[in-house]
């Protein structure tokens, strides 16, 4: 369930995983910006239909989020009963408020 | 228009530029090499073989004439035992007198069926007329008559040699010798039985069975004077050497030629083996070169391939970016309203990151003579989906301004336009309105940054509180805020794209672009264009959009 960047790819990798109570949990690492949000997201869409409840995304380990990845949280946020970010930068904390988004991004840890 | 073109006019230009082979001149190119490479190697093929063959006949003929050498050295030695016991017994007699008995108690060895003679004889040298005094075995053939013999035995007196006559031409060919001493009073007389079909049984057969060999009475090679020979029918074939031997008054001839190559088989089949062995590796490396030839015209021809191709794509790129760039300038305002006392001017930069349009878009609409309304968005995605959508929500921004919307009414209508859940997308948008007369500034933001407002003595950004972007929540509730308009003010408004840095946070991006709208007094548009400079310069992955508000009131 791992996805690894290929050579040239920006450097992102994730983890697909399931918490104790059966929550989805995506862990991103490295860059996500405009490249690499399209291979999280098709990744991550099957899990969302096959379980609509809740989705956390640990970006504990996030170096860098654009708009693109707001926006791909966003579109997930939409597609789920609740999504948190959790262990958000102060960076990305800043970002999503500077949008709005406090009340749609649950951010957490 | 004129830009696309000239793209496609250089394209073709590219396309004539280029020279690769056809693939029929390639296939011509090493077939040439292939025949050249074959008939070399058939040429030098040949050319070994032919020295192997020169080196292999020089050879057989060399050990030819050795074995004519060795064949008559053999017969060279086997000559004494015909011409011994004739000179001992001449010996015998002038010693004995003449004594028949001992003549022929010791001649009787050497004659019989299987021994040197058939017959022997002694007789006197001056009355041979009255016949031999002794006489061992068959009658002798070869001389008939008293002259004959008297003729002969004077020759052997004369000479002191053996003489040998033979009569070769009948059915029972015979040799006769006769022997005699000069001055002596005896003479030996006797013959020897050739074989009637001359076929050699001589014991050295073993020694000499590599060879055909053929003997003859005489020098000549005449077959009327043949002695021996193992072959079955003359003349003898092939090459063959010739040796002579000294046999009492006359020769032996010898004539050999080999049976079967003197100097082994391998010699005499190496040239073929030779020629064999070149022709195929001639063409086997006639083949390979054709392979490599082609392999190597295919990847050149490929590779040029290869080269057209990324010329062609990095064309088609330009191409796009072109058409991209193009599409966003007519979706964009091309010339900005302004009312009485106002001024107004906008600036798009398209990101350098790929060739889809972007989804940044600017705005200044009149709402009346007095009142102007600027906005600026940012739809999330790019290309034709986001372009879209972005006219989309400037017609609809259209639409509410002309019914008087205000900034915070305008949002929540939009929020409606889209749903980020059922379409990936969203887009944040300010929306502030400048009233001249009221001297009012009224700003709200859907997700989108605050707008910079300056005044004669500096500037800062304008606090507001964001709602949510358009489309994350339908029908969402926005709230505007409204200050007092600064005499001869700027409002700038303007996209993430412009202060937005990878690692950095937004803040400073922020206070970046407040130093610099507040380092230098421009005109507007000069400032819009400084501010694009600065910020953007190294950092231009994204597209952006700013627009500039200004009024001398």
């Amino acid at each position: 369930m791992d996805g690894i960047a290929s050579a040239g790819d920006p450097p992102i990798d994730f983890d697909l995983g399931r918490e104790d109570d059966g929550t989805n949990v995506v862990t991103v690492r490295g860059d996500l910006d405009i490249a690499s949000a399209d291979r999280l997201d098709a990744a991550v869409l099957p899990l969302i239909e096959a379980d609509g409840r809740r989705l956390v995304v640990d970006v504990s380990s996030l170096r860098f989020a654009d708009s693109s990845a707001i926006a791909l949280w966003v579109r997930w946020a939409a597609s789920v009963q609740e999504l948190q970010l959790r262990g958000a930068s102060p960076l990305l904390r800043r970002l999503i408020s500077s949008m709005g988004l406090e009340q749609h991004l649950r951010l957490t840890g | 228009m004129s830009q696309l073109g000239s793209a496609q006019e250089a394209r073709s230009g590219t396309a004539r530029a280029s020279v690769t082979p056809s693939p029929l001149a390639r296939g011509h190119r090493a077939y040439t090499a292939a025949v050249a490479v074959a008939l070399v190697g058939i040429v030098v093929a040949g050319a070994l073989a032919l020295v192997s063959r020169s080196l292999y006949t020089s050879n057989e003929r060399r050990l030819l004439n050795l074995r004519v050498k060795e064949l008559g050295d053999v017969l060279t030695v086997a000559i004494p035992n015909t011409q011994e016991p004739l000179e001992s017994a001449v010996a015998l007699a002038d010693a004995t007198g003449g004594s028949a008995e001992k003549f022929t108690r010791y001649i009787a060895s050497f004659v019989g069926a299987r021994r040197q003679f058939v017959s022997a004889s002694l007789w006197r040298l001056d009355g041979p007329g009255t016949g031999p005094v002794a006489s061992v075995g068959a009658p002798s053939t070869v001389t008939s008559s008293i002259a004959q013999r008297a003729a002969l035995f004077a020759r052997a007196r004369q000479s002191g040699r053996l003489e040998v006559l033979g009569n070769l031409r009948v059915a029972r060919p015979r040799l006769a010798y006769a022997v005699a001493t000069a001055g002596g009073r005896f003479a030996v007389y006797a013959e020897s039985a050739l074989p009637a079909d001359r076929r050699s049984r001589l014991q050295s057969n073993a020694a000499f069975s590599d060879l055909n060999y053929v003997i003859f009475l005489g020098p000549s090679t005449n077959s009327g004077q043949l002695l021996l020979t193992n072959l079955s029918s003359l003349p003898i074939p092939g090459r063959h050497a010739q040796a002579q031997v000294g046999f009492g008054d006359t020769v032996l001839t010898l004539v050999v030629s080999p049976r079967v190559p003197l100097g082994g088989t391998l010699p005499e089949r190496l040239p073929w083996i030779i020629l064999v062995v070149g022709v195929m590796l001639a063409l086997g490396a006639a083949a390979l070169t054709t392979r490599l030839i082609a392999g190597r015209l295919a990847a050149e021809h490929l590779a040029g391939e290869l080269e057209q191709a990324v010329r062609r794509n990095q064309e088609l790129y330009a191409e796009q970016r072109t058409i991209a760039q193009t599409l966003q300038q007519a979706l964009l305002p091309a010339a900005l309203p302004h009312v009485a006392g106002t001024e107004s001017s906008a600036r798009y930069e398209p990101g350098e990151q790929g060739i889809e349009v972007g989804g940044d878009w600017y705005d200044v609409i009149p709402l009346d003579e007095h009142r102007l309304l600027a906005v600026v968005g940012d739809v999330s995605g790019r290309g034709l989906r986001a372009a879209t959508t972005m006219a989309s929500l400037r017609y609809a921004i259209h639409a509410y301004a002309a019914q008087r919307d205000a900034p915070d009414t305008i949002l929540t209508k939009l929020s409606g336009l889209l749903n980020t859940s059922a379409t990936g997308q969203f887009a944040t948008v300010l929306c502030a309105v400048i009233d001249t007369e009221a001297r009012r500034v009224t700003v709200a933001s859907a997700g989108h940054l605050p707008p910079l407002l300056l005044n004669a003595g500096g500037g800062d950004y304008l606090a507001l509180s964001v709602g949510p972007p358009i489309g994350v929540q339908q029908g969402a509730a926005y709230a505007s805020v409204t200050v007092a308009m600064p005499g001869h003010g700027t409002l700038l408004a303007f996209t993430d794209g412009l202060v937005e840095r990878r690692g950095e946070s937004i803040d400073r991006g922020l206070a970046r672009l407040r130093e610099a709208a507040l380092a230098q007094a421009f005109e507007l548009p000069d400032l819009l264009g400084h501010l694009v400079g600065e910020l953007r310069d190294g950092y231009s992955d994204d597209d952006t959009a700013i627009v500039g508000l200004r009024w001398t009131v």
